[in-house]
């Protein structure tokens, strides 16, 4: 299962890396691309993943709650969020915000707390803002642009991939710079035994010169790299402090 | 460990001189300069300690803002960062509440190498691993102005009453 907050254009590069995860493990591997947070929530409660790209935010959970284990994550490719607002508007910096700003956000929760965090340089908590809900960071950049809300929160990878006519009229009033917290590959207690022969697999995506397309397509052009638990659980307490 | 005396700072600007008394007992004398470094900008300042509040890791972010190399602050005990400025009380609450397991939050100035000082919101963690905890983590965000304000006379206000009762 992949978490929902991949960029529509990733889809395709999700599905060569499974076809080339099941040919080279041998496991029998079928995609769920839940849509949303929520639907991603009843795939969970109904135990139909066994392995899961998680969000950071989510990964929290699902090793210290659900007991899934941490085995991979994506090189160079942190987690980072973008709070934009107007090329013509008139705040400067963060800072200008001021309480009762309107907020264009997604159900991205990892964007929205990293977000928040930010936010508290500016003394703004998240009851001091109006949170207009959109559907896709691209919505979140039309609203803005259109000044219908202040600013927009967006998850930075997606920020950076908008057409260069869109961020020409958007203004970045701040970019995290965090590194340390990044998507997670985790493998349910059901499956540890199948970890090495997926590891191995998934390290040995971009070897072969054929595999590059695959992990540009997937927007990962650094391929993947081990991660143990106690690597996991750094990320989770740090998340962790994030929470309030 | 002992920490060596701090090197009186280059100018512009002079500086004022204190002698801290540590929780174990060494002393050393520190250099204050009145002049605050910036937080970075969408950074998180990250560091991680054993169970006596040594140093056992610290991020690139870390590292530039206290103004240390990695090799200085690995193996040192975090008080390296004291300001003379800070209550004892701060300190006291933070590590009650995180030897009894809990999460502490709480606004810190701290002193760089060079006698600056930056302020922090800090979050500090037990790492909890097999039940156990195994070290602490400390995460600090960017602090508002008006919270810094507001800290710094309630911090002036504790340390004249912790003077006062010596
Ligand atoms: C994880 C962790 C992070 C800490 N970070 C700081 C810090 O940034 N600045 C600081 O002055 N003290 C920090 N402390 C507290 C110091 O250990 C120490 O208690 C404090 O500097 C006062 O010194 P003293 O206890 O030796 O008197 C931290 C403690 C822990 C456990």
């Amino acid at each position: 299962m992949v978490a929902p907050d991949f960029s529509p254009d990733r889809f395709a590069g999700w599905h060569m890396v499974n076809t080339l995860l099941q040919s080279r493990s041998g496991l029998q591997l079928h995609l769920l691309t839940p849509s949303s947070a929520q639907e991603q929530a009843d795939l969970l409660r109904h135990d139909k993943a066994d392995l899961i790209y998680a969000n950071p935010f989510d990964a929290a959970h699902l090793i210290r709650d659900l007991g899934f284990r941490a085995f991979a994550r994506p090189v160079g490719k942190p987690d980072e969020m973008v709070i934009a607002t107007a090329a013509a508007s008139p705040l400067r910096c963060l800072e200008d915000l001021r309480p009762g700003s309107r907020i264009a956000v997604t159900d991205n929760r990892d964007v929205k707390l990293i977000g928040l965090r930010l936010l508290e340089a500016a003394d703004l908590t998240d009851k001091d803002l109006q949170w207009v809900l959109v559907e896709t960071f691209q919505a979140g950049a039309r609203l803005t642009i259109k000044g219908e809300v202040d600013a927009g929160f967006f998850l930075a990878e997606i920020y950076h991939s908008l057409s260069r006519i869109t961020r020409s009229q958007l203004k970045v009033l701040i970019e995290s710079a965090i590194f340390d917290i990044t998507h997670v590959l985790l493998a349910h207690q059901r499956i540890v035994g199948e970890i090495p022969a997926i590891m191995t697999a998934l390290s040995g995506i971009g070897q072969r010169s054929a595999d590059h397309e695959v992990l540009e397509a997937l927007g990962i052009p650094g391929g993947f790299e081990k991660m143990n638990d106690e690597e996991a659980e750094f990320m989770v307490d740090l998340m962790d402090t994030l929470l309030d | 460990m002992h920490l060596p005396d701090m090197q009186y700072p280059p100018p512009p600007g002079g500086a004022c001189e204190c002698r801290l008394t540590y929780h174990d007992g060494t002393r050393r004398l520190v250099y204050c300069v009145d002049r605050e470094e910036p937080f970075p900008d969408g950074r998180l300042i990250v560091s991680r300690t054993n169970l006596a509040g040594i140093i056992t890791h610290a991020n690139e972010a870390f590292v530039t803002m206290s103004g240390y190399t990695i090799e200085e602050l690995i193996g040192a005990p975090h008080h390296i960062l004291r300001h003379p400025e800070m209550p004892k009380a701060a300190f006291a609450d933070l590590w009650t509440t995180i030897a009894s397991g809990k999460k502490w939050h709480g606004y810190v100035k701290n002193l760089r190498k060079d006698g600056l000082f930056y302020w922090v919101y800090a979050t500090v963690i037990p790492n909890v691993r097999g039940g156990v905890v195994v070290s602490y983590t400390s995460v600090r965000r960017k602090p508002s102005r008006r919270k810094i304000n507001e800290m710094s006379d309630l911090y002036s206000k504790m340390l004249s009453q912790e003077r006062a009762a010596q």
